[in-house]
C-alpha cells in the first residue's frame, strides 16, 4: 500500500473550492499575459475584448478570494508570524515563510494590475459605456499604463518562479495538494509543526 | 534602458510618462529563469534535501 492511500492517511491542504480558485486564476493569468504580451512580439489578433473580458474574470475570483479567505479560512495562517522571524528555515506552519512572502508580492502586484487595469477599462468600448480618453489627464494615464505594465512585466517572473517551484520533486506534494487537495501524514510531519498548523485528516 | 516609456508633448516641454517600456520584458523574463537556475544549483550543490 503506498502512502496516502486511505483517506485516514491524508491530511486535507487544500479544498476543492480553493483548488478551484488556484487554476482558475491560473488560467485567467495566462490569458491575460498572452493577450498582453503576444501583440507586442509580433503576434497580432484582436485581444483587447479577449483582455478586459478576461481581467474582469480575474477581479470577481480575486474578490471571491479576498471574501473567502478573511472569513472562511484561516487569514492568520499566510500572514508572517513570530515563529517565522524566529526560524524562518524551520518546519512551517500551513505555509513557509518563502510562501508567504511569494503571496505578499504576488498580492501586490495582481491588486496593482487589478486597480489600474479597472481605469484603464474606462478607455474601452464596452456594452456599458462608450470609451473615454479624457477621463483622466494625459499625465495620470501615463501613471497608470506604466503601473500595469511593470505589474504585468514583474508578475511574467514572478510566474516563472512559481512553475519552477511547482515542478521541483522536493516541492512535489504542495504540487498534488494542489491537484488532489491533499498531503500524507508524513509529508505532514516531515515539513510542517502541528502546533503551528492543526491540520485535519481526510477521514 | 529606461523603465518607462516617454512621449514629446505637443504643447512642447518635458517628455510625457505613457507607459512601462515593454522592450524589458525579456529581462523580466531572464530573472525569473535566473532565479530558478541559481535556486537549483544551490539546492544541487550547497542545500541538498535532507530530512527535517
Amino acid at each position: 500500500m503506498t502512502l496516502g492511500s486511505t483517506p485516514a492517511d491524508r491530511i486535507v491542504r487544500h479544498k476543492f473550492v480553493d483548488r478551484a480558485y488556484h487554476w482558475l486564476m491560473a488560467v485567467a493569468m495566462f490569458i491575460l499575459l498572452a493577450t498582453a504580451f503576444l501583440p507586442i512580439l509580433g503576434i497580432k489578433f484582436e485581444w483587447v475584448a479577449i483582455h478586459w473580458v478576461t481581467g474582469l474574470v480575474l477581479t470577481a475570483i480575486v474578490l471571491i478570494h479576498i471574501i473567502r479567505a478573511s472569513f472562511w479560512q484561516n487569514f492568520w495562517s499566510m500572514m508572517i508570524d513570530g515563529g517565522d522571524l524566529k526560524d524562518p528555515f524551520g518546519k512551517a506552519g500551513k505555509y513557509s515563510l518563502a510562501q508567504k512572502l511569494y503571496h505578499l508580492a504576488i498580492s501586490v502586484l495582481i491588486l496593482a494590475a487589478i486597480g489600474s487595469g479597472l481605469l484603464m477599462w474606462r478607455k474601452v468600448d464596452t456594452p456599458f459605456w462608450q470609451r473615454d480618453p479624457y477621463w483622466l489627464s494625459t499625465e495620470n494615464w501615463g501613471l497608470v499604463y506604466a503601473l500595469h505594465g511593470l505589474a504585468a512585466m514583474a508578475l511574467v517572473t514572478m510566474i516563472i518562479i512559481h512553475i519552477y517551484f511547482a515542478l521541483r520533486p522536493d516541492e512535489w506534494h504542495l504540487t498534488r495538494s494542489m491537484l488532489r487537495g491533499w498531503i500524507t501524514r508524513k509529508e505532514y510531519l516531515d515539513h510542517h509543526d502541528p502546533r503551528r498548523w492543526q491540520a485535519k485528516d481526510e477521514a | 534602458m529606461s523603465l518607462f516609456r516617454y512621449a514629446s508633448s505637443i504643447y512642447g516641454g518635458s517628455d510625457m510618462l505613457i507607459g512601462a517600456n515593454y522592450g524589458l520584458l525579456p529581462w523580466f523574463a531572464l530573472a525569473g529563469l535566473g532565479f530558478a537556475i541559481a535556486h537549483a544549483i544551490f539546492k544541487a550543490v550547497a542545500a541538498p534535501s535532507k530530512p527535517r
